[in-house]
């Protein structure tokens, strides 16, 4: 019986064992081949997946530079700033950790602990683009605090800084919160600028915390490339600032403009005023708008408007707004009727104040009529008439083809971002749609919409011996390095007129600015060529104009050509001779000098004569203020030393006749200073008597004969610290009466 | 029958002679070494986040395992009789703690769930203690009683009597009376385990118990029956999860449907087969697990079989997986060629123990079986438990000391 229950016992012990072994482990080792071989691969790949960190590395941005290589736009390290709210323990913690973070980041208190108790999530950005010394002092909070490095974290990060501000806003552009271009070259040469981004790959633990693995990987980041611009940083400082002087001395909405090199067609200057900060490109620049911004009751309403006053500051109009060209637009149609041989500039006009096509009747400016008067003449009176005679010569057809061979119906092609593009038939009228009325109206620059950068390439080819370019901002491609990866070639796009009749317009409106509407932008020592326009908007009810001045210099071999365009001007003068043209001349003096073009002077001029400055380092202190005194010059010794070791002006630069010159006899560099006093308002003997006794230069600007009016503008306002024996230009303008009567509003 | 001629008690000392089984010797040391490396490379990641520490786990492990060596050295020294003492006072002790755990408040975080009782420093559970008293009892009980359970033997019962004695149709045998006992001590102890929320204790004790019985010799209708019962059982829970406690019900939902994951019960199980698939067929190597990495949460318990088939890959856990069913095979060998029935059902039911749970065990990490709370004896972190299990080897080897082995 023994027996039988031990081998009962010992059956049953089999049968128990081989059912744990088979069953039990069966399942187990199932369960292993199953999830580890079979589904290994899809497994491994699930893991791989949550244990990665594939972060972006972002690629540095290229550097925007000027011509002359002073940085206008750089990304340099920053730092972000974040919360993982599933680590931070408990709420007094939180609330404790919220109050430094706020404090530190100058974030708001109440958000920074909501963050910190949002349980949900793991990474919450509390502030990016964090400079270092925040940094820090966020490193500091973390290892002074213990258990604040499980919760708050630091990445890297970017930012874009624009060391002069305000300096050519419309045309840099600035980028948004992830390092995209959003308007001007930022935007238009995003993709170069960008870089190619890298990858970080690293493996992680669910805290998201870096740990050490085989699979970690680099890729580096490829810088984006930089760009050096055909801005010339001087050149763009004398065109803002005479822009933003003009908006407020004449209370005008805006003012633009631009510089362009004749030949190249690279533009050296490119201005709309008032612009903004690149470094604070969301704060209302404009105190008037903000104020307006303010009074809206309604928060929609005011956020739709200050989205549009945003967008409005933003806007390089040079390129993306459109006008009606006015009587600039008569050197087109004087070039195109002696191109084809229907008009020379010694033929004989009579005006009689009024012209009539079909039903309609065209007056000229001067009601009365010019009289008997040459083509050329037409052009300094700014005669209508006699425009309206020369267009119907040539005839719709031809008329058209020289308006589009001077680029008025196709874009520039500008390297910039959002040029406006003409639509025929809809912003200009084209051949078959030009019936006489059409045709009379176009002849002096109406019934056409074209943007500023047309019309000064429009009138540039005139300078350039009838040779249309393509302007173009961006002279030169830099790698990281600074090797330089691509020159812009300057690119011709059409011969439009003979270089004889783009001489003889050269001519003529060199005449407008000698003796005829554009008196104002008179330069002394230098020839300009130029026409003024002014133009009824039509888009407002009320009566707004633009006055507006393109022309170029020197005219017998031009350098510059020069656009300003002065948008509603509200202080009583509307005409382009009035407003624009003084503004133009500002420029195109200090343009000229800067550029050290050897100024000619007519007999009138000889008093008015700029001299280069000689050499004195070197000499004795006494010898050179003798030598120095006898030529005429105001001398100035700075310190006892006994020979000349620094002169400002140095040697070399354009002075006016009788200027000072600051002798350095200590230190080996020019370092005084002295504040600019009001020179506005003053006769130019006043001026010149004020600037002398401050130490200072005087160039004056304006119209040539006639200095008994008072100055209307500086070019570097009161107060300013400037080097002793700088140079400020100071602008009359004409105050007789002339041959342009403001009454249409036609014509000037 | 039997009481009329009473059996020459047999004298036991206090210590028992005859070598050990040297191949379970070397198991379980093979096993203790091994859980302690790769518990300590499983918790090291985890500890240092938690604790600062890479040996914060390790330290304590290795305390009892320590210790556990002497229980083991002093265990497998003392002959297994003197537990037939022992054998009813553990039982009540053991019903005295599960009351006892459901009385205490539980640990923070884990409000639901009434499993372990703290003293002092240490934390143990009663289940653990209630699966062993209910191997010792039902030894003791089944060696006293073997042959009645082995024959048709009528009850000698006082109560029963009244059916023996008469000529009436039914009878009452001494294996009926019996088995009813054994259920009524295993559907107590398993209600008690089922209260504390603790569904695989209480299947796990429920299946150790049923197989003590079949062991013993109680007819096989009863298994079929049984074995019957429990696929009907399965099958009415897994189509109708919700008679379950509420959080056994979504484990069940979200085992059956794979994509079913709310707040992330799959989570745990995710992390696992993650895990399995990124060790392939060698690991990457011991240490060198990344799921470990807190993806697999507490890799030191009862996940920590992922970790190990990461580290280690398929072949290093199968080599694990071998070490165990070897432990079954020579445990069950000892009990078949043990010297008397209580030694032999003893070892069996240790054995059968360990196995079982850590087949669970390595079902539930490979996503074959539902997630359930069930540890993996001699890897999963837990200082008393190991303590308790190295007790039952050493147990076994005691027992192993008189079987009729060919000895190694």
């Amino acid at each position: 019986m023994a027996r039988k229950t031990d081998r009962k016992l010992q059956d049953r012990a089999y049968i128990a064992m081989i059912l744990t072994l088979v069953l039990g482990f069966g399942i187990g080792v199932f369960g292993m081949i199953n999830t580890g071989l079979i589904h290994g691969e899809e497994n491994r790949r699930k893991a791989e997946s949550e244990q990665l960190s594939d972060t972006v590395v972002a690629a540095r941005r290229g550097t925007i530079y000027d011509s002359n290589m002073n940085i206008l736009a750089q990304s340099t390290d920053a730092w972000k700033i974040y919360v993982n709210p599933k680590e931070v323990p408990d709420e007094e913690t939180a609330k404790k950790a919220a109050s430094s973070l706020s404090s530190i980041l100058d974030v708001d208190y109440d958000e920074v602990l909501t963050d910190c108790l949002n349980k949900k999530r793991s990474y919450i950005v509390l502030k990016s683009k964090v400079d270092f010394n925040t940094k820090q002092l966020i490193e500091k909070l973390r290892t002074e605090n213990k258990g604040y490095n499980r919760f708050i974290g630091i990445e890297d990060d970017v930012t874009r800084f624009y060391p002069y501000d305000n300096f050519a806003s419309t045309v840099i552009g600035f980028t948004g919160s992830s390092d995209k271009g959003m308007s001007g070259l930022e935007s238009a040469y995003n993709t170069k600028l960008t870089g190619l981004s890298g990858r970080n790959i690293t493996a992680q633990n669910a805290k998201q915390r870096e740990i050490s693995s085989d699979f970690a990987t680099y890729y580096a980041a490829q810088e984006g490339t930089s760009l050096q611009l055909t801005i010339d940083n001087a050149i763009q400082y004398y065109l803002d600032s005479a822009l933003s002087n003009a908006v407020e001395t004449q209370n005008a909405t805006y003012g633009y403009g631009i510089v362009m090199d004749v030949k190249t067609g690279a533009i050296l200057a490119m201005s709309s005023q008032p612009d903004y900060d690149l470094n604070d490109p969301y704060k209302i620049s404009k105190a008037d708008v903000k104020e307006e911004l303010d009074q809206i009751a309604n928060d929609d309403e005011r956020a739709k408007a200050t989205t549009s006053a945003l967008f409005a500051q933003w806007r390089n109009r040079t390129i993306t707004d459109t006008y009606e060209p006015g009587s600039v637009f008569k050197c087109i149609t004087a070039a195109a009727g002696i191109e084809e041989g229907v008009v020379t500039p010694d033929e004989m006009f009579v005006c009689g104040g009024s012209y009539k096509v079909k039903d309609i009747t065209y007056h000229c400016s001067n009601r009365r009529g010019h009289g008997s008067e040459d083509f050329t003449t037409s052009l300094m009176n700014s005669c209508n008439p006699i425009y309206i005679q020369v267009a119907q010569r040539l005839g719709s057809q031809k008329f058209s083809n020289y308006f589009e061979a001077f680029g008025l119906g196709e874009t520039t092609g500008v390297d910039l971002a959002a040029e406006a593009a003409p639509k025929p038939g809809v912003t200009y009228y084209t051949a078959d749609r030009m019936g006489p009325v059409e045709l009379a109206s176009s002849s002096f620059g109406q019934s056409f919409q074209v943007t500023p950068i047309q019309v000064c390439t429009a009138i540039n080819a005139i300078a350039n011996d009838g040779k249309l370019v393509q302007p173009y901002i961006v002279a030169r491609e830099l790698d990281s390095e600074g090797n330089v990866v691509s020159v812009t070639k300057p690119t011709v796009k059409r011969q439009v007129v003979s270089k004889l009749t783009a001489d003889t317009v050269t001519q003529m409106m060199v005449e407008v600015v000698r003796n005829g509407t554009a008196k104002n932008a008179t330069v002394t020592g230098y020839k300009v060529a130029g026409k003024t326009g002014t133009s009824e908007k039509l888009t407002t009810a009320t009566e707004d104009y633009i006055g507006s001045f393109c022309g170029f210099a020197p005219a017998d071999d031009p350098e510059i050509s020069v656009i300003i365009i002065i948008d509603d001007p509200k202080s009583g003068s509307f005409t382009g001779g009035k407003t624009a043209a003084p503004v133009a001349a500002e420029v195109i003096g200090n343009t000229l000098r800067y550029l050290n073009i050897e100024p000619e002077y007519g007999d009138d001029e000889k008093t008015q004569q700029d001299v280069k400055t000689p050499s004195v380092v070197g000499l004795s202190a006494a010898a050179a203020q003798e030598s120095l005194s006898a030529s005429g010059y105001t001398v100035r010794v700075i310190g006892d030393g006994e020979k000349v070791k620094a002169q400002y002006p140095e040697a070399g630069k354009l002075i006016p006749q009788n200027g000072v010159i600051v002798l350095y006899t200590k230190s080996a560099k020019a370092s005084e200073t002295v504040e600019v006093p009001n020179l506005t308002g003053l006769t130019v003997s006043q001026a010149r008597s004020t600037a002398r006794a401050a130490g200072l230069n005087v160039e004056i600007v304006g119209t040539s004969n006639d200095f008994t009016g008072a100055s209307y503008t500086q070019s570097i306002s009161k107060g300013t610290k400037v080097a002793l024996g700088s140079t400020v230009t100071v602008a009359y303008m004409t105050t007789t009466t002339e041959m342009e009567i403001e009454d249409t509003g036609n014509a000037d | 029958m039997a009481k009329q001629k009473a059996k020459p008690k047999q004298k036991h000392g206090f210590l028992i002679r005859g070598g050990l089984d040297i191949p379970f010797f070397m198991i379980v040391i093979a096993l203790i070494t091994l859980g302690l490396i790769m518990m300590f490379s499983a918790s090291s990641s985890y500890s240092y986040y938690y604790f600062n520490d890479s040996f914060y786990y390790f330290k304590r492990q290795l305390v009892f395992a320590i210790l556990g060596l002497g229980v083991l050295a002093v265990m497998s020294s003392v002959d297994y009789h003197v537990l037939k003492k022992a054998a009813v006072p553990i039982l009540l002790v053991s019903f005295a703690l599960l009351v006892a755990v459901l009385l205490v408040p539980p640990p923070a975080g884990f409000e639901d769930f009434h499993r372990w009782i703290s003293l002092g420093p240490v934390t143990f559970q009663p289940s653990e203690i209630a699966k062993f008293a209910i191997i010792l009892y039902f030894a003791y009980h089944m060696d006293r009683h073997f042959k009645e359970i082995n024959s048709n033997a009528l009850s000698d019962a006082s109560w029963a009597q009244g059916f023996n004695q008469g000529r009436g149709l039914i009878k009452i045998r001494a294996k009926t009376v019996h088995m009813m006992w054994y259920l009524l001590i295993l559907a107590v102890t398993c209600a008690l385990v089922y209260k504390e929320n603790h569904v695989s204790g209480t299947l796990l004790i429920f299946a150790l118990g049923i197989m003590m019985m079949f062991l013993a010799g109680f007819n096989y209708r009863w298994f079929v029956v049984a074995a019957v019962a429990l696929v009907v059982l399965v099958i009415v829970v897994v189509k109708n999860p919700s008679i379950l406690p509420e959080h056994a019900q979504p484990r069940i939902l979200s085992w059956v449907d794979k994509d079913y994951d709310p707040l992330g019960v799959r989570w745990q199980t995710n992390q696992a087969i993650y895990a399995i698939g990124s060790g392939g067929f060698f690991g990457v190597g011991l240490g060198n697990s990344k799921m470990k990495q807190l993806y697999v949460s507490e890799p030191q318990n009862d996940f920590i079989f992922s970790i190990i088939c990461e580290e280690l890959g398929f072949v290093g856990a199968l080599f694990i997986v071998i070490l165990f069913a070897l432990l079954v095979w020579r445990g069950f060998l000892i009990g078949i060629k043990a010297k008397d029935i209580f030694g032999s059902l003893l070892a069996m039911g240790i054995v059968f123990q360990v196995g079982l749970q850590a087949a669970l065990n390595i079902g539930v990490v490979t996503d074959v079986l539902p997630n359930t709370g069930i540890s993996l004896p001699f890897f999963s972190y837990g200082g008393t438990s190991l303590l308790m299990l190295i007790f039952e080897m050493g147990v076994v080897l005691s027992v192993s000391r008189t079987a009729k082995l060919k000895k190694i």
